[in-house]
């Protein structure tokens, strides 16, 4: 069996250092070139400003919308042809096929000889076919300069030739030239091992390629529009050196005082709506403990089952539950009307911005109090049975047993939820807050999620809620970090 | 020592005051289960009553019509269910979160089962560090404005991909099934692997179907959140009402003070009794958010071992 092992084994030559070098310029180049498609500021299809600045050369090849959506007048008239349009998308899905060939490229020189010397091809011809998605895409400029001289509007249509333009041929001329050199240094000889192979840590490594990809590009490339944070941003503008503002932003959290105002506000609804979250995280545990004082566990299923359903609904549909029961013409007043006969009874508990706080905790609890609960009460099925029975050989009565024994064996669950709910202060979502805002809970109910929200998107202060979505994300790791090192200095074990 | 056993353990010594206790248990449950079970029921009931009833509040406990002598009588009809046909807008929305649900639920289970099958690979090159680099993500983001901004690059606004790709990586749900992978016994693989099977191979022959049961636990998981989503629709479809998810037009129409003609398409070939029993704003809204409800209603009691074996894993993760 070992012999069948190690047979299957690829044997792969370890290359020479001089081999090495250009192959790792190489695929760092490609790397590059590959992250770069993603990458609007290196977009070497914008040719015109009127190009959304933020089209990347992926949604510049294959998204008419996107490079067309700020030109109407433009297009309508005819400033800018639709042919020169179609020939700038064709030119840069050249220049993405070139990329994607270096990648296929660079993928392949992981291989053994036999495996480098075919990826030689792709890599070789990368270069020269991003050259000519380059080309086209110069061709594509030059047209619609002369077309813009024509119709005399060159002011209006701002033909131009971007940076990115000249990255790419840096990166098409210096892949085809490490490629160049990798042709020469290489060892070709194969030593008679003709077959394709690939060390497998190299194989795992390309085939999680793709997850690490997705991974990057929606939850690590955001941190790049931190940039906001620095510049003078309205939508639809530019960043540059004239609107670069460094910190001020940073600053208006302290010295404006309509910000400072708002922020204190915020931060109080916020640290308020936690804190009540926090000092009523024990309810779970008192749920599932008296949960299982119930002898039959027919009832106790029956009601576990039923009290998670509302977990598991929307926050709107929670709202509309609201509705249903407190609004005017709701369940609560047409009792009050019907079966209790009282007169009059036509409030609309939800437009009463009494006890806001209060409401948003029992809304929370009656959504996920069931469902926080089924930890425990599998937590509580884990505790080992000897103990309650001797405890009860002991003497201990059923409160003594449940404060003794099973108290203490949910506490380590109930630590990391706590530091786990510590740690996540300041973010308490914004869907509920968002569903329950009304124009007379609107101060008592922001909190920073949805201030941000209200200010990024609904009236447009990008730099100002980008500078508070990054202090309250630098907060929230600090915090984690924190709580991680409390959990590892108490109890041994990191809870991240 | 059994759960028998042990409640005849107990039996035996129950004084007045256990007595007490257990009642005052039982009690606090039945009301607890009530409260949360009582709303939807009560919105199912205004749903199926006679309009005019419910406008007057007097559906309360059981759904009424109206008796032919004046006074009102049990019974249930469905015309409102008819008539939700007629509501503008809510068939590309139910369209949308439907396909959304199916897509983007088999693609976010089949990155997780790949991924989470390659980071229990030892031998990958830094594996360690990948594992990671997937980990962190899911404590870390980098705020509601740069993310939207983020789409916007990648040309995700107004496009139904938007509520696709980016929810395929879901580093909680690799992490699931990674841990339980490694709950399998390595045997099983190596000797696939002796037997010349390749990763591809041995993910789908042998460790696709071994692992159903975490699969269809997050399987579930993220039919019910892609279901329930709203907060990208609401921030990434500006400019395309008809991809707005099902809550988000629930939203709306929960927020819409306006006359029932905007919420109503003009025309159409309804029966005249169905477009008259819709008269009443609230019964439209209670109709459609009855009809959010179902699906996860109808799937929930079948699948609830799922979602305890799913927070159980969870708790162990690593």
């Amino acid at each position: 069996m070992q012999s069948t092992l190690k047979a299957r084994e690829p044997q792969v030559q370890a290359a020479s250092l001089s081999e090495r070098i250009p192959l790792w310029i190489y695929r760092l180049m490609a790397l590059l070139a590959g992250m770069a498609l993603f990458f609007p500021p290196a977009n070497p299809g914008r040719v015109s400003e009127k190009i959304n600045e933020a089209a990347s050369l992926f949604t510049t090849a294959v998204s008419r919308g996107t490079i067309t959506n700020s030109m109407g007048r433009i297009l309508r008239s005819q400033w800018i042809q639709d042919a020169d349009i179609t020939l700038l998308m064709i030119a840069c899905a050249v220049v993405m096929l070139g990329v994607l060939a270096c990648g296929a490229g660079a993928c392949m020189s992981l291989g053994n000889t036999a495996m480098r010397k075919k990826g030689l091809l792709p890599s070789l011809l990368g270069g020269p076919v991003m050259a000519v998605g380059l080309f086209l895409i110069r061709l594509t400029y030059n047209r619609m300069l002369a077309h813009g001289t024509e119709v005399d509007k060159l002011d209006r249509i701002g033909i131009m030739l971007p940076g990115g333009f000249w990255v790419y041929c840096a990166f098409a001329g210096l892949l085809f030239l490490s490629a160049l050199i990798a042709l020469f240094t290489m060892d070709k000889d194969t030593h008679g091992q003709n077959r394709m192979e690939m060390d497998e840590k190299y194989k795992l490594f390309l085939m999680m390629l793709p997850v690490i990809l997705l991974s990057f590009i929606f939850a690590y490339l955001p941190i790049w529009g931190w940039r906001y944070a620095f510049f003078d941003y309205k939508p639809g503008g530019t960043l540059s050196a004239d609107n670069f503002v460094g910190f001020k932003w940073f600053g208006s959290l302290f010295n404006d005082p309509a910000t400072v105002r708002d922020l204190l506000r915020v931060l109080r609804n916020t640290l308020i709506m936690s804190g009540l979250g926090i000092a009523t995280s024990w309810l779970p545990i008192a749920f599932a403990v008296l949960l299982a004082e119930v002898r039959s566990t027919k009832f106790q299923r029956v009601v576990q089952t039923l009290t998670t359903i509302p977990n598991f609904i929307s926050w709107v549909l929670v709202y509309a539950i609201a509705i249903c029961i407190f609004s005017t013409d709701g369940f609560l007043n047409s009792f009050l009307t019907n079966v209790m006969h009282q007169t009059g009874a036509n409030t609309n508990y939800l437009q009463i911005a009494d006890h806001t706080w209060l409401k948003m905790l029992l809304w929370g609890t009656w959504k996920g109090i069931g469902w926080s609960a089924i930890i425990y009460i599998a937590g509580i099925a884990g505790i080992d049975q000897q103990l309650y029975e001797a405890a009860r050989v002991d003497g201990a009565n059923r409160f003594r047993c449940i404060w003794h024994i099973t108290i203490p064996g949910l506490m380590p669950t109930y630590m990391v939820m706590l530091l786990m709910s510590i740690a996540g202060i300041l973010s308490n979502g914004m869907e509920q807050y968002l569903v329950f805002e009304n124009a007379m809970n609107k101060d008592v109910i922001e909190v920073l999620d949805l201030y941000v929200y209200h200010i990024g998107i609904g009236s447009n202060q990008i730099p100002l809620s980008t500078v508070v979505g990054i202090s309250k994300s630098l907060v929230g790791v600090t915090l984690l970090f924190a709580a991680n090192g409390i959990s590892k200095a108490i109890r041994g074990e990191s809870i991240i | 020592m059994s759960k028998k056993e042990k409640n005849a353990a107990q039996h035996i010594k129950r004084s007045t005051g256990d007595w007490i206790f257990d009642i005052a248990v039982i009690i606090l449950f039945t009301l607890f289960t009530f409260i949360c079970i009582f709303p939807f029921y009560y919105l199912l009931i205004n749903t199926i009553s006679d309009n005019d009833l419910v406008t007057s509040g007097r559906v309360n406990f059981i759904p009424l019509l109206k008796a032919a002598e004046g006074g009102t009588v049990f019974g249930m009809q469905f015309n409102n269910y008819i008539a939700l046909q007629n509501v503008q807008d809510l068939g590309s929305a139910i369209t949308v979160t439907v396909l959304r649900t199916i897509i983007g639920t088999a693609l976010m289970v089949i990155t997780s089962a790949w991924a989470g099958y390659l980071v229990t690979k030892q031998k990958m090159w830094k594996r360690s560090f990948w594992y990671r680099f997937l980990v962190i993500t899911m404590y870390f983001n980098a705020g509601l404005v740069p993310w939207y901004m983020n789409m916007l690059m990648m040309g995700l606004t107004d496009n139904f991909l938007a509520y696709i790709i980016p929810g395929m990586v879901a580093p909680y749900n690799i992490i699931l099934v990674k841990t339980y992978i490694e709950s399998i016994p390595a045997s099983l693989e190596e000797s696939a692997i002796i037997d010349g099977a390749s990763t591809t191979k041995v993910w789908m022959k042998i460790i696709v179907p071994l692992s159903i049961p975490i699969l269809a636990t997050i399987a579930i998981f993220g039919a019910v959140g892609n279901w329930n989503s709203f907060q990208d629709s609401l921030l990434l479809m500006n400019n395309r009402p008809d991809l707005y998810t099902l809550q988000h037009r629930l939203y709306i129409y929960l927020n819409s003070s306006s006359n029932l003609g905007a919420m109503m398409s003009q025309g159409g070939t309804i029966s005249e009794q169905a477009a008259a029993s819709m008269l009443n704003q609230r019964v439209i809204q209670y109709t459609v958010s009855m009809v959010s409800i179902i699906p996860i209603l109808l799937v929930y009691p079948f699948m609830q071992r799922y979602f305890v074996k799913g927070i159980m894993l969870g708790a162990v993760k690593g």
